[in-house]
């Protein structure tokens, strides 16, 4: 183990490797960063590159994209209010905030850091334990997911706005709008109204950047204030000083990525918005919190990107990809005749270990690219709003339009800006609408299947065979009270 | 090392260049623009796979580039829509399989008629499926699973990569067919279901051999039978050797045109997909990919859909009457 672990280690290191990483990293961010664009296209496209290429430079350079183009989405999430991706959400709430505030340079800056820390750390502890994982991998299934994400939505709901009973209102909402289209499990039409364009349910982009972008461009707009620029100044760096503030809560959220990543089916949406809620409470000043924290994006950041290293444990360890990025790289592994499985360790050990190596050591090198590149992303609010906000409005409308070439979408795309104007003029917070929606499905089709295992008597299926999800269901609802009442008992809300 | 680098480039270049320039001979002969090659799926998928090795090679036999477009929704209506009601002038075609071609009519109302909208250019290839059970499974062979399945109806758990999806039609046809029933546990693709079974929650899953190869080598799990009547696997039976004739177990990727494509198109099309499957290249890219190369012509594989649509219209009147 610790010989195929030295050799791995010089395999890695390669100047090939290295100028290749590089370069997928930065196409990566490019990607990320443009609104309509996904890291899981660029993916695809460039697979066929990496069949061309020694594995030890093909495989990092996928890895590279695939890092860069989680970071990218949340440059636009941070400078103008636009997460291209669900995993952004949580980071946009205090990084526009900080914008405004004239420190975009700032969350930039932490952003990546915090991204960065918590990869290389999951990256570490993932090579470390990667046994004991595959292990705690096989102990969830549906009934367990279910759980898991009935807690996150109940953790969410009480920590998010300022009002718990407007934010469930909201949450209520977003589980609805997710049951429009045809029903994952029957195939049965809800709420469709007959309408062929609204079977495929509604897409998430377009309510990403309604809710989100289009409200603040408006309030901008609104303001009418000429020749004024987003922000006046892209601000200083971070400094150390606020980094050492935030490091427990980048260790916590490392923490909360890292368990998150090791539950199949979870992901790296859960993982931000739980980090953020647990800085929030473990916080001093909660109240701070979704007003330009630089806590609040590190805790967000540090959470999603943690969720890396797990994910890849039963690609590596069964050659079973759990979501499409993971199938990708096996498409990768595939090609290059690494057949990723129970005997890849013994028969390529020292190769594996070069591309865990090459994950860390891409890391660090994004640390390198990302800190030169954040000026010229902050540049961008310092653009007079004349100029920046018609962009904006373009690329709102490009990004959603080029997802999926459907000018359906384009509608869609104007009816949540709407609403999202109105909800913010009434004080409703729009994130736990957005996560009832991305996580509703998954919950739903969870506990489908726990019903379709049980044969129907799902909760004596529970109450029998599933202790453990059973556990988890128990605490919901005492974890969402001590969580509500710690946050809200010095202002408590009439309600 | 240097070499592999600059063959990437290369072949990055390859595909560019062929966007860029195109045929210069200016006749007005198809195809003088790239053609679109729509996928009613998501990316990162094994069709989305597949057509980006099928974009790089084909257009060497076109002569145009081709362009992979997602269109995935609603089960993959939305893309099969799009090409049902683009032009047919050959510009724009279709890359699916055989259940959200044939099957979903039966299932739902589709906003297209698929024989009457479509016409085949190629089978690219297909992949069967195996039944398999975990290595320490008390069912030894295809026989005992059935005689238990017989015995204890509704207990034992398929997982299965959807509903109406590549594992769940040939599980529903071999239950109908041998008269069994286990309860069939849907998952969110393929990879999830053979987590359940390996984890426990399931006893028996349907898988392809991209995915058996490696935990079969490592002893993890054994297969009970494969689909058609060629052995994949040694001491393996066929779907046809326990009983199981026809055309169950196999997911067909091809390629379709708007129907209404003139003649010459499809003949155009139909060649360069056939040149395309004798490609040594191509067969080199797609069993790096874990693929096998099959082609058929577009008019063997209309036999093969019709026999599908009267196979599909049964099973699922047969499935959702009780």
């Amino acid at each position: 183990m610790i010989e195929q672990f030295t050799q791995g280690l010089a395999l890695a290191m390669r100047f090939d490797t290295i100028a290749l990483m590089s370069i997928g990293l930065f196409a990566g961010m490019l990607v990320g960063a443009l609104p309509g664009f996904t890291t899981l296209m660029a993916m695809a496209i460039l697979l066929p590159v990496s069949f061309f290429l020694d594995p030890i430079v093909g495989i990092p350079f996928l890895l590279g994209i695939y890092k860069g183009g989680i970071f990218g989405g949340s440059v636009p999430a941070i400078l103008i209010s636009m997460p291209g991706t669900g995993a952004s959400v949580a980071t946009s709430r205090d990084g526009y905030k900080l914008t405004q505030k004239g420190q975009s340079r700032k969350a930039l800056d932490m952003a990546l850091t915090a991204s960065v820390f918590g990869d290389t750390a999951s990256d570490i502890f993932t090579i470390l334990m990667i046994f004991p994982i595959a292990y705690l991998v096989m102990q969830f299934g549906p009934p367990e997911l279910f759980a898991v994400l009935l807690m996150s939505l109940i953790i969410i709901a009480a920590t998010s706005g300022a009002n718990p009973l407007k934010s469930l209102m909201m949450m209520m909402l977003g589980l609805w709008l997710s049951f429009i289209g045809t029903d994952p499990l029957g195939g049965v039409e809800r709420f469709t109204f007959g309408l062929f364009d609204l079977k495929s349910g509604i897409p998430l982009l377009p309510m990403l950047i309604g809710v989100f972008a289009l409200p603040e461009v408006t309030s901008v707009v609104l303001r009418n204030e000429k020749g004024r620029k987003l922000a006046a100044l892209m601000g200083e760096r971070l400094t150390l000083s606020e980094l050492r503030r935030c490091f427990r809560t980048i260790g916590r959220s490392t923490m909360i990525g890292t368990a998150v990543g090791i539950v199949p089916g979870l992901g790296q949406i859960v993982a931000a918005m739980l980090g953020y809620s647990a800085a929030k409470n473990a916080s001093k000043h909660p109240e701070t919190f979704g007003e330009g924290e630089l806590e609040g994006v590190a805790a967000a950041e540090a959470a999603n990107n943690a969720v890396n290293g797990p994910t890849m444990v039963p690609l590596l360890t069964l050659g079973i990809p759990g979501d499409n990025v993971t199938a990708i790289l096996l498409g990768a592994f595939v090609a290059q005749g690494l057949r990723p499985g129970p005997q890849l360790f013994e028969e390529q050990g020292a190769t594996v270990f070069a591309i865990l190596v090459a994950m860390v050591i891409a890391n660090l090198l994004f640390l390198i690219i990302g800190y030169l590149s954040i000026p010229f992303f902050s540049r961008l609010v310092t653009i007079k709003t004349s100029v920046l906000i018609p962009l904006v409005i373009m690329f709102s409308f490009a990004g959603t339009y080029v997802y999926r070439s459907d000018p359906v979408d384009l509608l869609i795309l104007v009816a949540f800006g709407l609403f999202g104007i109105v909800a913010k003029a009434a004080k409703f917070d729009v994130m736990p609408m957005v996560m009832g929606f991305i996580l509703g499905p998954s919950m739903e089709y969870a506990f489908g299947q726990t019903a379709a295992m049980s044969n129907g008597n799902t909760l004596g299926f529970f109450l029998t065979e599933r202790t453990g999800a059973l556990a988890v269901l128990l605490v919901t609802p005492v974890l969402g009270y001590l969580l509500w009442k710690r946050l809200y008992h010095k202002a408590p809300v009439a309600a | 090392m240097l070499k592999s680098l600059t063959k990437a480039a290369l072949f990055a270049l390859a595909t560019a260049g062929v966007v860029l320039t195109g045929p210069s001979a200016a006749q007005a002969e198809y195809p003088e623009k790239p053609v679109t090659m729509v996928i009613p799926l998501g990316a990162g998928g094994s069709h989305d796979l597949n057509a980006r090795i099928i974009t790089s090679i084909v257009p060497s036999y076109l002569g145009q580039a081709m362009i992979v477009r997602l269109t995935p929704g609603a089960g993959g209506q939305k893309g099969t829509q799009e090409v049902a009601r683009s032009p047919a002038d050959g510009y724009t075609l279709l890359f699916t399989h055989n259940y959200i071609d044939m099957l979903q009519q039966y299932v739902e109302s589709v906003p297209y008629e698929p024989m009457k909208d479509f016409v085949p250019i190629a089978r690219v290839n297909y992949a069967p499926v195996s039944i398999i059970v975990r290595a320490d499974s008390p069912y030894q062979t295809f026989e005992e699973l059935v005689a238990a399945a017989k015995a204890e109806p509704g207990q034992l758990q398929l997982g299965h990569s959807g509903n109406w999806g590549a594992f769940f039609v040939p599980a529903a046809q071999i239950m109908k067919k041998l008269d069994f029933v286990v309860n069939l546990v849907p998952y969110q693709g393929g990879g999830p279901a053979l987590q359940s079974l390996l984890s426990g929650d399931s006893d028996v899953t349907l898988a392809f051999p991209s995915a058996i190869g490696e935990l079969l080598e490592a002893g993890k799990i054994r297969v009970l039978a494969t689909a058609g009547d060629t052995p994949l696997y040694e001491g393996v039976p066929t779907f046809s050797e326990v009983g199981i004739t026809g055309d169950i177990g196999f997911m067909h990727r091809f390629v379709l045109a708007p129907a209404g494509t003139p003649q010459e198109v499809v003949d155009k099309l139909t060649v360069a997909f056939e040149e395309m499957s004798k490609d040594e290249t191509f067969a080199k890219l797609m069993s790096r990919l874990g693929e096998s190369v099959d082609h058929m012509t577009g008019a063997e594989y209309q036999k093969l859909r019709e026999q599908q649509a009267e196979d599909y219209q049964e099973l699922v009147k047969n499935l959702t009457s009780q």
